[in-house]
């Protein structure tokens, strides 16, 4: 809904509730409010259309909300159980580089001892070989050769089991390492793949939470407007309803006062009572009049609007003073008008102050012309609006006649 | 007396410088002989050479405690055949090694010693026969203890074969000069025979029977060749003793001088002397027959 259309809607409103609630006016002409009402009954059932199609609308978000949020919980789901899975993995393939780093050391040291040992026992056969070669002890005791030599034997053998030992050792350590490798490359792969899942549930998560955030705006938008229309109608209604008891009062005053035509003149008249008062009028606030008195035709929607007092433009925060000497008949809250302050003036006259910030007198508390009795809200623009209107026997006058105000 | 001149020593009487040079020859070379008889008889011919020379290893397993195998050295030494036994645990069977194999003792600094102890055994002289080897063989692989025996199987009947062998040509020889003793004698009793022929005829022609003289003659040779052989076998002996006392490596190969005291020595002594004496009265018969039968 444009910010135009609630600025007429709001006009309306507060021109049928202040006829309503507050004032009862006598009846313009009878016909044009019959016609007024078939368009605000029209537009009734219009709202009333796309407030169901707005349910609708809401309860599909919602459906929609719940699916996403479920997707998104189990993708949530997935994501921790894949970062914990990552992350053993990650222990993993840590665990299996330091074994792997253990292991290449355990084997290039075996691989030394085994270059050592191998050159020890060659070193051996060579010695082994030239004491067969010369006859290595003492060759007058033949038995202690042959013990010497099976010495030698036994030697060789120990050696030679050395480097077999050592050379096993090396094997397994060689095949263990193999096997490490194998296993680190497997777990880098498994990581690579699960990484990449994980990097998938990711973006879907994300996508996801973009897609439950467009779906809870729009559900927010749709509540929103919802509850705007749904406020609407029923102020609507509630309008639709008193308008419908007022035309019915005029009609019945109408019939009545057929007979004599003083209520006729009264308009005319109210500015002059105004002007009476003790004192004199003065204006409540130094600012622009941005809505007239009476019948408005609004081109942008192409309705027309009657409004029963005028709005000032002012800056933000501006007081709002009594245009003349009276008593606080009324302050507090008017749907559609904000908080709304009335001071009665005697003679049937009254000064109706809207879309106050705050209130600075009380009902029941007399006020001087000038005396301030509220303020105007801030707003970021830095203006706000005053609604004034001025009522006399029950009849809303054009303000400007009676009070100098800024066109 | 009769009166009449004894037959006793005639040719010591009749004949006394030459007779006094073949004394002195005999008694010399009996002092050879007689130092070669007692070695040959301490010696067993080469055979104590062989068992000092020749012994039998025990390798023990490794796991063997030193005090068990001490414990097993000492069994092993009540065997009769065996002359000694001698436990070497694997430190010095190491340090052995090492010796034979200098080169090596770099190589094993962080191996350390593979090998183990062994029990070194040594036989008796008189027993180093291959069923006196065989028997201490045996006995030994019968020990759990003992990984392996080593007693030079392959070789050893070669070795025994050798052994004989080089005693038979020791004996031989001596036997061969103990032969030759023989044929000088004969021909010193012939020549000494025929040098008295005249007085051994003129006795005749007194009614001295030619028997009668022989024999006598004989009888002195042999009481001679007794008391020669056995006062140069005592002084070839006297010289051994001295020379085994005074180089002991000559016990390796002859053995102890302790053994010359033995009664089987002195015996063995009795014997050659007897032997000698034979052979003197021998000689000298058979050179008066020579010297009888004319010139040859």
């Amino acid at each position: 809904m444009t910010r135009g259309t609630r600025r007429i809607l709001s006009a309306l409103l507060a021109a049928v509730v202040s006829l309503g609630i507050l004032f009862p006016t006598a009846a313009p002409a009878a016909r044009d409010v019959a016609g007024e009402l078939r368009k605000e009954r029209g537009r009734l059932l219009e709202m009333k259309e796309r407030e169901e199609k707005t349910a609708l609308e809401l309860t599909e978000a919602l459906r929609k909300e719940k699916l996403s949020k479920g997707r998104v919980g189990e993708l949530q789901a997935r994501l921790k159980r894949q970062r914990s899975l990552l992350s053993r993995i990650d222990r993993k393939v840590s665990v299996l580089n330091e074994r792997l780093e253990r292991a290449e050391k355990a084997v290039r040291e075996l691989e030394a001892a085994h270059g050592q040992a191998r050159t020890d026992l060659q070193r051996a056969e060579v010695v082994a070989f030239a004491g067969q070669r010369t006859g290595a002890g003492d060759p007058w005791y033949p038995s202690a050769r042959e013990r010497e030599r099976h010495f030698m034997r036994l030697y060789l053998a120990a050696d030679a089991e050395g480097v077999a030992r050592i050379t096993r050792a090396r094997e397994r350590k060689a095949e263990e390492l193999s096997g490490l490798e194998r296993q680190v490359a497997v777990t880098e792969r498994k990581r690579t793949r699960e990484k990449k899942v994980g990097d998938t549930l990711l973006s879907r998560q994300e996508e996801e939470r973009r897609r439950l955030a467009d779906i809870e705006r729009e559900k927010k938008r749709k509540e929103k407007e919802l509850k705007s229309l749904r406020a609407k109608i029923a102020r609507m209604e509630s309008v639709v309803s008193r308008v419908e008891r007022q035309v019915k009062e005029r009609e019945r005053r109408a019939r009545k006062g057929a007979a004599g035509g003083s209520a006729a003149r009264e308009p005319a008249e109210a500015p002059r009572r105004f002007a009476s008062l003790s004192g004199g009028l003065s204006a409540p606030l130094t600012g622009k009049i941005v809505t007239r008195f009476g019948r408005q035709h609004d081109t942008t929607f192409d309705v027309t609007i009657e409004n029963r007092g005028v709005e000032i433009e002012a800056p933000s925060g501006a007081s709002v003073k009594s245009v003349g000497q009276g008593e606080v008949a009324f302050a507090g809250a008017v749907s559609g008008f904000g908080n709304v302050l009335i001071v009665q003036h005697g003679g049937g006259l009254f000064s109706v102050y809207g879309r106050l910030e705050t209130f600075l007198v009380k009902q029941g508390e007399a006020v001087k012309k000038g005396t301030v009795v509220g303020s105007l809200p801030g707003s970021p623009s830095g203006k706000s609006v005053l609604y004034l209107e001025l009522r006399a026997g029950g009849t809303a006058i054009d303000p400007t006649s009676a009070i100098p105000l800024d066109r | 007396m009769s009166g009449q001149p004894s037959l006793w020593w005639i040719d010591w009487r009749l004949s006394r410088p030459p007779l006094v040079r073949e004394t002195i020859g005999r008694f010399l070379f009996f002092c050879l002989l007689g130092f070669a008889l007692l070695s040959l008889l301490l010696s067993g011919g080469v055979r104590r050479f062989l068992s000092d020379r020749y012994t039998i290893t025990a390798v023990l397993r490794a796991e063997v405690p030193s005090a068990e195998a001490e414990g097993l050295a000492r069994k092993v030494a009540a065997l009769p055949p065996v002359r000694s036994a001698a436990y070497r645990d694997p430190e010095a069977a190491w340090k052995e090694f090492l010796r034979a194999y200098p080169g090596l003792d770099p190589l094993r600094g962080a191996g350390g010693n593979p090998l183990p102890g062994y029990i070194e055994l040594r036989i008796r002289p008189d027993r180093l026969t291959g069923a006196d080897v065989d028997l201490v063989v045996s006995a030994l692989r019968s020990v759990p203890h003992v990984e392996q025996v080593l007693a030079g199987e392959e070789g050893l009947p070669r070795l025994l074969r050798a052994g004989r062998l080089a005693s038979w040509v020791c004996w031989g020889i001596f036997g061969a000069f103990f032969a030759g003793f023989f044929l000088v004698g004969r021909l010193q009793e012939r020549a000494r025979a025929v040098a008295l022929a005249g007085d051994f005829a003129f006795l005749a022609e007194r009614g001295v029977p030619a028997g009668r003289l022989a024999f006598l003659r004989a009888a002195a040779a042999a009481v001679s060749g007794f008391l020669l052989a056995a006062a140069g076998t005592a002084a070839g002996g006297g010289a051994l003793f001295l020379s085994l006392r005074k180089f002991p490596f000559l016990e390796g190969v002859i053995g102890s001088p302790s053994d010359l005291l033995l009664p089987r020595t002195a015996a063995a002594v009795a014997l050659f002397s007897c032997g000698a004496a034979l052979l003197s009265a021998a000689a000298s018969l058979l050179g008066w027959r020579a010297a009888r039968s004319g010139p040859e």
